[in-house]
């Protein structure tokens, strides 16, 4: 079954094409990985599907249902959260603080709540501390719940981006390079971290450069380049593809010319 | 523990004012009302990061409806207090809607032009503010026969608003509608990605900001008794900017403290009067070169050293 | 509204004080192009044109040719001042947009109550420049004074464009304002711009400030209102085209005239500035459309 179908997805840029007539779906429950040289327009396709930006052509169906256009936070309130190459984190905030906004679809307190703290209220505030410290303790980063986020390690302040993201509980996360700043043990433990997370019935969809990462973990692999897919199927598949290899070979070489 | 020391100072310094009486408590009566009005100030620019400078706009509309339904259409203060503050949150309403999908430059002075559109207005529709004679006689804070009118008790009613409207400051802080605001400060690309609606807590930000400059726009003129359009020029918001920036943007007790200092400060000069609108201005400018955080953030540096 | 008939006297004074929004709208796009920083001390230039001439005229005695100029050379060390003061300081520790805005806002704040403490808060006016009853031109009345600003401001405007496409300085300014990081690699001093810019913009304040001065009057709070002016004209026009903004400047005197006629002197302000909100919530990017 599939979770989410992106269908002749089209996005320009001026004269660049980033991403160009790309068609795929992402199985529910699923790992699937996009990989492909610098500039193939990965982060660009997230962009598209997350709604940060809107497509020049194409569409995004996910569960069933065209979200093509949509603003970001309506995405996410249908369960499909994202998380950002370059992290963006609420940097003034501590780490918890991070987690606990990422609740914010699943509680419901306004002004009046935040004023007189009714019974609920303090239910909710004590249910979102507790989820927010379980999800913390998910991803490693328990004992630093209190430092403010600015101060984490480049690899740890992805780690909480994807607490804070998983915080919204979503049917479909996209990690957007997670591995990045992660030596190769921590790289091994997110590689496990994701395996739960799908597991736990949350779908993934993730780009990586990390190929270790992306065999271990992908059960199915989507490979662009120059924003056009160049072919689609499980890592054992992807790896002995000749177009791939070409891809990669020829296009970091050209690609960094 | 330190976290105390501002609110030890402050509680010293009204305490102080409340057994004093007199011109003391009258110039703590008036660093009270300014606190409300940067309690305000600071939830949309502190909390939420956003800019506005206008907010005397609503401090306007709030003083305004009180001096004008009070002595023209003899309504008890309380209820024209309370018609203010919604008068001034429907304003904020209808400008904010558009106004808060600007961004920058744009933003800053689409804020300023309200304020001075208000400005204008108050001088130029002289059949109800009287333009620049403005109003007197505007009746003191009461209820029905109970009236406030000793300078001690003027300034017990403030304590306890200003304590009301710190309460709340620092309740919002810690709920679910503070951490949208401090997504929106922190990183809008994120906040959206969450599902926070962020153009609808801007929007609420800018209203609540506004309910409290209107209910300090409000106390103003019944504390003193009159009102004409210069109380709320564009001094107001240069003013209110220094009490928030010495006090310390983004933290609860700061409006508080920074609204005590920056009026105390000239009464410690005799004379200094006539330049404080000036000093206000210098004042502002060094702090934002020196401690763009606020004062606070200097002492913090401080004790981080020692 | 009035009847038609006067519909060519009010455009005829709409562009009188339209150059002057217009030169203001030029200050600000010299400053905010050479630095991406909106003054929004720009008013204070404006007011301390008129005001200063007015005190050396009255106090020092001095001709008004002789004064005006003065004036206009004090005014602009006077913007290199807040430059070096104010908005040097905080460009060096890479202060927020929002941080500069407040800043200048309060330099602002600082100039007119400094003008309020030595002069006073009554009104101030200077004479017409040219004391003879207005030309009647087909039923229009032109008054002298409208053609001194006219012609002033087009001539500023028309060095300005000289400054710009002929000198090397200005030409500097112009690589400056295209890409301010290539203009600094090619050695171009961009902060020595910076000072300049800031020059200019008050010079460009105070000369629309002596010329509008003898029409109305001047006093220690007239600025901001002006500012206000000259950055809708700014916006209008496209915000960074300078010549745009003088354009921005006319279209704006005109509407503002024709709100006079229809709702009264006193709500002039109120006119110019809901242009600016509508200008904005409708069309951000200006009549001719964005710079760059
Ligand atoms: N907002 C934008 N405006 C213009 N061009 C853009 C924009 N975003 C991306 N591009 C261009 O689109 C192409 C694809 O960029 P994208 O960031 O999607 O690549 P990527 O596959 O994520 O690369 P990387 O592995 O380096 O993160 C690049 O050439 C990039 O320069
Ligand atoms: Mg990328």
């Amino acid at each position: 079954m599939s979770i989410l179908r992106v269908e002749g997805l089209t996005r320009r840029f001026g004269g660049l094409v980033a991403v160009n007539d790309v068609t795929f779906d992402v199985a529910a429950g699923r790992i699937t990985a996009v990989i492909g040289p610098n500039g193939a327009g990965k982060t660009t396709l997230f962009n598209l599907i997350s709604g940060a930006m809107p497509p020049s052509e194409g569409r995004v169906v996910f569960d069933g249902r065209e979200i093509t256009g949509l603003a970001p936070e309506a995405v996410a309130r249908l369960g499909l959260v994202r998380t950002f190459q370059l992290v963006k984190l609420f940097s003034d905030l501590t780490v918890l603080e991070n987690v606990k906004i990422g609740t914010h679809l699943h509680a419901r307190g306004g002004l009046f709540a935040a004023l007189l703290r009714p019974g609920w209220a303090r239910e909710e505030e004590r249910a979102v501390a507790k989820a927010a410290a379980d999800l913390l303790d998910f991803v490693g980063l328990g004992d630093l719940a209190d430092l403010p986020a600015a101060g984490l390690s480049y690899g740890r302040q992805r780690l909480l981006e994807m607490a804070r993201a998983l915080a919204a509980r979503p049917r479909l996360i996209l990690l957007d390079e997670p591995a990045a700043g992660l030596n190769a043990e921590e790289s091994a433990r997110l590689s496990a971290i994701i395996r739960r997370i799908a597991a736990g019935g949350t779908t993934v969809l993730l780009i990586e450069h990390d190929m270790t990462l992306v065999m271990n973990t992908a059960d199915e692999v989507v490979v662009l380049d120059f924003g056009r897919k160049v072919t689609q199927g499980t890592p054992h598949e992807v790896r002995n593809n000749p177009d791939v290899i070409a891809a990669y070979l020829g296009g970091v070489e050209i690609g960094h010319g | 523990m330190l976290g105390a020391v501002p609110w030890v100072f402050a509680a010293g310094l009204v305490g102080y004012a409340l057994v004093a009486g007199g011109y003391m408590a009258t110039v703590v009566s008036f660093a009270l009302i300014y606190a409300v009005f940067v309690v305000g100030l600071n939830l949309f620019m502190g909390f939420t990061a956003q800019v506005s400078f206008g907010q005397n706009a609503f401090a306007a509309i709030g003083g305004y409806s009180s001096a004008v339904l009070t002595t023209m259409f003899g309504w008890e203060p309380l209820p024209a207090m309370l018609t203010g503050v919604c008068g001034a949150v429907l304003a904020a309403l209808v400008v904010g809607y558009p106004t808060l999908r600007l961004k920058g430059h744009y933003l800053a002075m689409a804020t300023l032009a309200i304020g001075l559109i208000t400005y204008e207005i108050t001088v130029e529709w002289q059949s109800v503010t009287q333009g620049y004679m403005g109003i007197s006689g505007i009746p003191p804070l009461g209820l029905g026969k109970w009236t406030v009118t000793s300078d001690r008790g003027q300034l017990v009613v403030l304590i306890a608003i200003v304590a009301l409207s710190l309460f709340a400051a620092a309740r919002i802080r810690a709920s679910r509608l503070g951490r949208a605001f401090f997504a929106v400060a922190g990183s809008e690309e994120a906040a959206r990605a969450l599902g926070i609606d962020v153009a609808r807590y801007k929007l609420a930000a800018f209203l609540l900001s506004a309910g409290f400059a209107a209910l300090a726009g409000s106390l103003f003129v019944h504390v003193v008794g009159f009102v004409s359009p210069e109380v709320y020029g564009l001094h107001m918001v240069i003013l209110s900017f220094t009490m928030l920036y010495v006090g310390g943007i983004g933290t609860v007790a700061g409006p508080l403290i920074g609204a005590l200092i920056v009026s105390l400060l000239p009464e410690a000069f005799r004379g200094f009067k006539d330049y404080q609108d000036l000093a206000y201005g210098v004042a502002l400018i060094l702090l934002l070169i020196y401690a763009p955080r606020g004062l606070s953030t200097l002492f913090r540096r401080r004790e981080a050293r020692s | 509204m009035g009847s038609l008939s006067y519909l060519p006297q009010i455009l005829v004074s709409g562009l009188g004080i339209g150059c002057v929004y217009g030169l203001i709208g030029i200050g600000f796009c010299v400053i905010y192009n050479a630095s991406g920083i909106v003054n929004f001390a720009q008013g204070a230039f404006v007011m301390l044109g008129g005001m200063v001439t007015f005190v050396l005229m009255q106090r020092a005695g001095l001709p008004l040719p002789v004064a005006a100029v003065i004036a206009i050379a004090g005014v602009a060390g006077l913007g290199v001042v807040v430059e070096r003061l104010v908005v040097r300081p905080l460009w060096n520790r890479n202060a927020t947009m929002f941080v500069m805005i407040l800043a200048t806002l309060a330099a602002q704040i600082v100039v007119e109550r400094s003008t309020l403490l030595l002069v006073g808060d009554q009104p101030k006016t200077l004479p017409m420049f040219t004391d003879r009853p207005p030309l009647m031109l087909a039923g229009v009345a032109i008054s002298y004074q409208l053609l001194w600003i006219v012609g002033c401001s087009l001539a500023v405007v028309g060095l300005l464009a000289l400054f710009f496409r002929t000198t090397r300085t200005g030409k500097a300014m112009r690589a400056v304002a295209i890409d301010r990081e290539a203009a600094a690699l090619q050695g171009i001093p961009v902060s020595r711009m910076l000072a300049l810019a800031f020059a200019l913009s008050a010079a460009l304040g105070a000369i629309g400030g002596i010329l509008i001065t003898p029409t109305q009057f001047t006093a220690f709070d007239i600025g901001v209102p002006f500012a206000i002016s000259g950055f809708i004209a700014a916006i209008v026009g496209g915000f960074g085209r300078p010549f745009g903004a003088f354009l921005g400047g006319l279209t704006l005197g005109v509407i503002q005239s024709i709100a006079i006629v229809s709702f009264g002197a006193g709500l002039k302000n109120v006119a110019a500035l809901s242009v600016l909100l509508v200008f904005l919530f409708i069309r951000p990017s200006g009549i001719l459309g964005p710079a760059k």
